[in-house]
């Protein structure tokens, strides 16, 4: 049974529709992020699940109940807003009773209750306190205790982090991971971040202008965009994207893209029709430097500039009139005076993209991916972290 | 002398004029109050003379003037509660309530304000003479309120302007419905306006007098229309009215003092960041 269904749900403000009927099934535990841009509808959605917004069509149901009309504090659900919305007159422990106070819970339940979150999220020196008294990061984390002592169904997170600074989101990133091993509630979260969404996810739900344009685990959204608008919009640095045309099909099928000549990939071979104008997208990080003598096919690029970060290293190349950006090991970066370097990827890491529709072609054309999501777990979240 | 301690006698200079301006009429007041009614108009003015507490006896003994501050009391708490009462739910009602025709009605309700009192004196007279309410708090009661109620709404509005509508979210999905909501969140963080209100509306209706002085006869009369009987046509007892003015001065400024406490919190509430 899944936690959370919406159903061709629609928002409308009078005439103006913000959100187009969207699809979405939570599964039960799962953490699903709505990530998108600004104005893309992903608070809307999540306020409509709160209950904080009618919802002008479709069916919402929360743990198999339809919820459209149910009130907010009857959908057991606990929600973490961005200004973390702490009562100011209220101390800490104030705050957590405040909440739990509608369940009518014995005096010995509540206190243990709130001793538990107070101790899992180390609030128990800041328990007398007054919100006006905490840094942003322990607000934030009184805000996560407020909705874990009402045990709820599903949480809701609205852009929890984005007003901490860099450190500290890392930070409390990491105990929201920690949070959601360690209760499995399902988690519903509402970033731009999409290195939160990449790092917290176990479904990603990519929004724009109101409609979900993919769903999937972080993995397949980023290897697997469905369209140009995921495709640039996931990864950092962002996607190197070059206008194209088929050269030839069938067989060593090839792409022209200014004067690169360019394999297809093997796999699309088939789909890929003589004229077609495509889009082809590479990730900075599957572009290599190599030798000029290498057996593979490569080319020649001018070195613009070369951003260097730490461990890698960004160069923004022109290479056959197109710009481009490499993200390459530190080690390998080109020496300070040197013009031009050869690069080569792999066509088979080549994302082609239909430039009429923006739609990604895959091979039998099959390129629905939104099916394919699933529960991943948390199993390689911080690993994860560590790489993005 | 250094310069902050300039500034600071300069504060202090500054506030002593004040303060001089401020209290000479409250001093006066209280001097000739405690005057034999033979020095109250000697040349030149007697500034030593034995103090006498004659004029607060004759006060209490001519006069019921114990029942007449009940009377003041009874009817300035009384419309200050129902004011407060019915003006913060509108406030409340027409802060929240996204709509046209909701600043229509905030208008409308702040035109009562506008009206001249003494144009509905009569009107109000004879409305209560037919519903037997003459010489009753109660009549005062609703007279005032109907020009306390629009203060409080304007005054209550700012404020619940200023409550942040996600603190009544994160109560809503913490379980809460919404009159618990308004009573546990919303209210307290308007604390200070709640004070602001009851001190303008409690002195109001302490101090009114046209009103008072028309709808009330022996029973329900107040303090203001007390003191201003010792007016005759045969004569003004001065040390009289004295008295009277400092006894009536004295429940204003205790509530005064009792509201302060929440108008401080209310501001250092405000200055705290977040």
């Amino acid at each position: 049974m899944s936690s959370v269904t919406l159903r061709n749900v629609v928002k409308r403000y009078g005439q103006v529709e913000v959100v187009h009927g969207i699809d979405l099934a939570v599964e039960e535990g799962e953490f699903v992020v709505l990530l998108g841009p600004s104005g893309c509808g992903k608070t809307t959605t999540l306020r409509m699940v709160a209950g904080l917004e009618d919802i002008s069509g479709g069916e919402l149901e929360i743990a198999g109940r339809r919820v459209n009309d149910v009130q907010p504090k009857d959908r057991q659900i606990a929600m973490v807003f961005q200004n973390y919305a702490l009562y100011p007159h209220m101390t800490v422990r104030q705050n957590m009773e405040f909440a739990l106070k509608p369940q009518r819970l014995s005096a010995t339940e509540a206190e243990g209750r709130i001793g538990e979150a107070a101790r899992i999220l180390g609030l128990e020196p800041l328990l007398a306190r007054k919100p006006s008294q905490l840094s942003g990061g322990q607000r934030q984390r009184v805000a996560m205790a407020r909705a874990m002592v009402r045990t709820p169904k599903v949480f809701l997170f609205d852009e929890p982090l984005s007003n901490l600074d860099a450190k500290l989101r890392t930070q409390v990133r990491v105990e929201i991971a920690k949070l959601h091993k360690r209760l499995g509630t399902t988690i519903l979260y509402v970033t731009h971040d999409q290195i939160e969404a990449m790092t917290l996810a176990d479904k990603i739900v990519i929004m724009k202008d109101g409609r979900i344009e993919q769903i999937g685990s972080p993995e397949e959204v980023f290897s697997l965009p469905r369209n140009l608008f995921v495709a640039s919009f996931i990864g950092s640095p962002a996607m190197n994207l070059m206008p194209g045309v088929v050269a030839a099909s069938g067989g060593g099928a090839a792409l022209t893209c200014g004067s690169l000549q360019i394999p297809a990939p093997n796999a699309l071979s088939r789909v890929l029709k003589t004229a077609q104008q495509v889009t082809i997208g590479v990730r900075p990080s599957d572009i290599r430097l190599v030798s000029s003598d290498a057996a593979t096919t490569s080319y020649d690029a001018s070195i613009e500039v070369v951003e260097y970060l730490g461990t890698e290293a960004l160069l923004n190349l022109s290479a056959g009139g197109q710009a481009l950006v490499a993200q390459v090991p530190a080690s390998d970066r080109p020496t300070a005076g040197q013009q031009n370097v050869r690069i080569a990827f792999d066509p088979d890491r080549l994302h082609i993209f239909d430039t009429q529709s923006g739609q990604a072609i895959r091979p039998g054309d099959c390129g629905h991916v939104e099916s394919i999501g699933g529960r991943h777990g948390t199993r390689d979240r911080l690993h994860r972290e560590a790489q993005v | 002398m250094t310069s902050s301690v300039r500034e600071k006698l300069l504060v202090y200079l500054l506030l002593s004029v004040v303060l001089i301006i401020f209290m000479t009429p409250i001093y006066l007041i209280l001097v000739s109050s405690l005057k034999p009614a033979a020095l109250m108009f000697s040349k030149p003015p007697a500034f030593i003379f034995t103090p006498t507490l004659d004029n607060y006896y004759d006060l209490f003994t001519m006069r019921p003037f114990h029942l007449q501050i009940l009377n003041s009391l009874i009817v300035a708490l009384g419309s200050t509660a129902f004011s407060l009462t019915v003006g913060t739910l509108a406030a409340y009602a027409i802060s929240r309530i996204k709509s046209r025709w909701i600043n229509d009605v905030a208008f409308w309700i702040l035109s009562m304000r506008m009206f001249p009192p003494i144009a509905v004196v009569v009107p109000y007279y004879i409305i209560f003479q037919s519903l037997g309410l003459l010489d009753t708090p109660l009549a005062l009661i609703i007279v005032y309120s109907t020009f306390n109620i629009p203060l409080t709404v304007w005054l209550m509005k700012g404020f619940f302007d200023e409550v942040p509508e996600a603190l009544e979210e994160a109560a809503q999905v913490d379980g809460h419905g919404v009159f618990a909501t308004f009573l546990y969140v919303t209210l307290p963080l308007t604390a200070p306006g709640l004070a602001v209100s009851a001190v303008f509306c409690f002195i109001f209706s302490w101090n009114e007098f046209l009103f008072a002085l028309m709808l009330t006869g022996s029973k329900a009369q107040t303090v203001t229309v007390a003191v201003m009987s010792f007016w005759s046509s045969d004569a003004v007892q001065w040390g009289r009215i004295m008295a009277g003015s400092l006894v009536v001065l004295v429940p204003g400024v205790i509530f005064v003092l009792t509201c302060q406490r929440w108008l401080v919190k209310g501001l250092t509430m405000g200055s705290v960041k977040g």
